[in-house]
């Protein structure tokens, strides 16, 4: 559904290179893309399966490529560029089991931080987190949506169990988000590159190969496009690329809210573990617990706003997620102030409700507001080791 | 003005006094002059080192400065873009030097064999000069740079040799100081394919620091790593990749763009193409009200299992059920074990995994080991139905116990589908109808495969064989 995604996007070029969790969509655009008029490639590396898509964007096609961690320690070079050139482009990250090789048929959420922080000086790049089939598709359509507005490259972080499970979609009910194509300059507009009014705007595209002469640089430069050593003009620049980011957060923000207003927890997660946690939340308030749920979908920017609409009078707040150390918590905790946060993880197989049940129940996360006891266990983490599996490559 | 000039006018070469950096720059200029290019149908694509410099001096051209080693990967990118969109011409010409070409070599390789229309003007310094005159995989023997203080002991890197092993179709070595260079780099930019020329300067900074007689001649370099001079011998004119592309989708009609930036029609109206197995639900399950439905179905690779577990999920959305499958093999996909997961549900499906299964079938003892192993057996609550083939030697599950010969019977291929259908027998999650929209959809041969097993297996559920284990 991401390359279905990406074809609805109207995505005309997409280079891939075989990676499992990957590969079902360099598959799916191999065999589609080409019937709707666009170009599927196999590259010899990941390196140059993002190049080539960077170069086809500077041409004014939307592109894409799809891999899994190993394949993104690679690109992470050519992000950079196409985010300091200005180039959009869609990268579908399905996660696996890491570090390095890891476990090629395990799905995990441990590429967040590989995500956001790729960039030398911590650049926010968007990543948005599908959780189902039919996410996939809606999602791929904004990741297109957002990398062309604010010409940059997005990430869509999926995983493993998202990625290969076949599950039914409802064909009817799918979000369908109108394509935003990016702004073309105009025919006998002047030579400038990276011209902006203010700030966080988006300078205009001119395609290679145009009338109007491009100059493209992922080095530190003018407005000009030339490099230069850092100046006030370049510095500005500089923060334009982290501005024009920031300055459309709020647009960007995607979440599922299930909020109780009777709730003193809340329970955030995000991709495949939100499915579980949505699940977990309905048997504890089966349970009689009252608790509100949110997942979050657009990763980063992080929603600050939604975050705190859902945190507002909640004095415990779980985040569960695939991984070892919390990365998303993390994230989130100074957004968090002045609240008990705890985390839900667990790496090797996908955390069960029942284990995020256990977890909040045991963390005595549930109780009412105004009822708390005055001690609390440090934390909630799952120490259970996983159900044995075979390792993959 | 802009159409015929390449060079500023007033361009200030940024390079050491009498590197040959500077010679190429105004060599390609000419070269440009002489074809009457249109500087917009240029894109000059930069590398990184001294030679990534050169953009600036071009200002009438496009131009894109990358990063180390990606100035192909880039212009291969550019120009394959023209696959699909209206033929522009559009030329990519990369400018990069040894470091680039050796970090970057993969695209290189990619591109010759690609026959994309670039051409790569290789600076072949034989070292590092941006960075302070390190040596690169194209250092000749004995050379002292400031990495190799000894003298370089690896033998360098014959680039045209490696090029033509690609197959790449236009391959020249040039010195910088050729006055014909123009004219050889003009031939290359006409040629409409890959084309390379590798030309061989001396970096007057670094170049043969600590020797400077070595460093000087150029001309005994090339001569002593027996480097030929001019255009070398190289595979026989063949279409691009762009040509051979476009000429495969235009046979077939598809529509292209028509201008920069522009969608074809209908692209939101159509329907997704991997919905392949699109159905609407034309009868009703029994389990509509109850719990999701968790059956796990083991066997050998090659043998059908994951197929016989998606006819089950198809026929389970005819019933008007929501259905996950998830797949498990082992590191060859080939040989071991197979094994599907399917949850059955009359409620959208959030989490996927299996904490317990609700049905267990084992058609091999492949499968079986994997289910053991893989702790589904020890997670089983008691009284799980366990429908398992007779050939396969079993210890002590828990469950209620269901044997019968579905590999003997059935065959190794159709065993999966016969246990199916007995489970079905044994349990009616997807009623009989919904299985003819999935028996419709399937050709001849297989739709009477598929029939022949589900019956087998339904009868060894008439004839019973429970009990508990």
């Amino acid at each position: 559904m991401v390359a279905e995604g990406a074809l609805a996007a109207g995505c005309h070029f997409f280079a891939g290179y075989p990676i499992t969790p990957a590969s079902e969509i360099y598959e799916v655009m191999m065999r589609e893309l080409p019937g709707w008029g666009g170009l599927a490639l196999s590259a010899p590396d990941e390196i140059s399966s993002l190049c080539y898509c960077v170069g086809a964007s500077l041409r004014g096609l939307k592109a894409m490529t799809a891999t899994s961690g190993p394949g993104w320690a690679l690109m992470i070079e050519t992000v950079q560029y196409a985010l300091m050139s200005e180039t959009p482009v869609v990268i579908a990250l399905v996660q696996r089991l890491g570090p390095s090789t890891g476990g090629a048929t395990q799905g995990a959420q441990g590429d967040i931080f590989l995500a956001k922080f790729c960039t030398s000086g911590g650049y926010t790049i968007p990543v948005f987190a599908p959780s189902n089939a039919a996410e996939c598709y809606e999602l791929t359509r904004q990741a297109f949506n957002w990398s062309e507005r604010l010409r940059t490259p997005v990430v869509l972080l999926s995983d493993k169990e998202v990625g290969m499970t076949t599950e039914t979609i409802d064909e009817a009910a799918l979000a369908k988000p109108a394509n935003v194509e990016r702004t073309w300059g105009h025919a006998g507009a002047s030579v400038a590159a990276y011209d902006v009014e203010r700030v966080e705007d988006v300078p205009c595209f001119g395609p290679a190969g145009g009338e109007v002469k491009v100059t493209v640089t992922g080095s530190a430069h003018d407005r000009q496009g030339r490099l230069r050593k850092p100046s006030p003009e370049v510095v500005e620049l500089l923060a334009h690329l982290q501005r024009k980011i920031e300055a459309h957060a709020a647009d960007m923000a995607m979440v599922r809210a299930d909020l109780d207003p009777d709730a003193s927890c809340l329970l955030v997660s995000y991709g495949i573990t939100a499915r579980a946690a949505r699940q977990a939340v309905g048997m504890l308030r089966k349970q009689g617990f009252p608790i509100s749920f949110l997942q979050i979908q657009t990763l980063f920017p992080v929603p600050t706003e939604a975050l705190h609409r859902a945190a507002a009078g909640i004095r415990t707040v779980f985040v569960a997620e695939e991984n070892l150390t919390g990365q998303y918590r993390s994230v989130l905790a100074p957004l968090l102030n002045g609240r008990r946060l705890l985390g839900i993880n667990k790496i090797g197989s996908m955390i069960s409700p029942t284990e995020i049940v256990l977890a909040i129940r045991r963390a005595g996360g549930t109780i009412p507001r105004g009822d708390w006891p005055g001690e609390h266990p440090p934390e909630a983490d799952i120490h259970e080791p996983p159900r044995p599996r075979k390792a993959g490559v | 003005m802009e159409n015929t000039t390449y060079l500023a006018a007033d361009a200030k070469f940024p390079y050491c006094r009498g590197c040959g950096h500077a010679l190429v720059v105004r060599q390609l200029s000419r070269a440009l002059e002489g074809l009457a290019l249109p500087p917009r149908s240029i894109v000059l694509t930069t590398d990184i080192g001294c030679v990534g410099l050169a953009d600036s001096l071009f200002p009438y051209l496009h131009t894109v400065h990358t990063t180390h080693g990606r100035s192909t990967a880039m212009a291969i990118g550019m120009a394959l873009a023209e696959a699909v969109l209206p033929a522009s011409g559009l030329k990519p010409i990369v400018m990069i030097g040894d470091g680039g070409a050796m970090i970057g070599l993969l695209h290189l390789v990619h591109a010759a064999q690609l026959n994309v229309d670039i051409t790569v003007l290789v600076h072949n310094n034989f070292l590092f000069g941006m960075t302070g005159g390190q040596h690169s995989a194209f250092t000749p023997l004995d050379w002292s740079t400031s990495t190799t203080p000894e003298g370089n002991r690896v033998p360098p890197l014959d680039l045209l040799a490696l090029l033509r092993a690609a197959h790449a179709c236009f391959l020249a070595r040039q010195f910088a100081t050729d006055g014909d260079l123009n004219a050889v780099i003009a031939e290359a930019i006409a040629y409409p394919g890959f084309s390379l020329v590798e030309i061989l300067e001396i970096c007057t900074g670094y170049g043969g620091l600590k020797d400077k007689s070595k460093g000087a001649a150029l001309r005994e370099v090339a001569e002593s790593q027996g480097y030929s001079i001019g255009r070398t011998e190289a595979e026989r004119p063949r279409p691009t990749f762009v040509q051979l592309y476009r000429s495969e989708i235009e046979s077939k009609a598809v529509p292209l763009l028509t201008k920069e930036g522009s969608q074809p029609h209908g692209r939101e109206e159509s329907r997704p193409a991997t919905l392949q197995h699109a159905v609407s639900a034309n009868s009703r399950s029994e389990i509509h009200d109850s719990k999701p439905l968790h059956i796990v179905i083991a066997g050998t690779a090659g043998e059908r299992v994951q197929s016989s577990a998606a006819l089950l999920c198809r026929a389970a959305l005819s019933a008007g059920l929501y259905a996950t499958q998830k797949n498990d093999n082992p590191v060859t996909q080939g040989s071991g074990f197979s094994l599907s997961e399917v949850c059955l549900s009359a409620k959208p499906i959030e989490y996927t995994g299996l904490e317990s299964a609700d049905a267990v079938i084992a058609v091999s003892q492949d499968g079986w080991n994997e289910l053991k192993a893989n702790g589904t057996l020890a997670a089983l609550a008691p009284g799980t139905l366990l429908i398992i083939d007779s050939e396969i030697e079993i210890d002590s599950p828990t469950g209620r116990l269901f044997r019968q010969p579905f590999r003997r019977d059935a065959t190794p291929k159709r065993a999966a589908l016969a246990a199916i259908g007995c489970w079905l027998g044994n349990e009616p999650a997807v009623p009989d109808a919904a299985w003819d929209s999935v028996l419709d959809s399937l050709s001849s041969e297989r739709r009477a495969d598929v029939s022949e097993a589900l019956r087998i297996g339904s009868n060894f559920a008439r004839q019973g064989g429970t009990r508990a284990a």
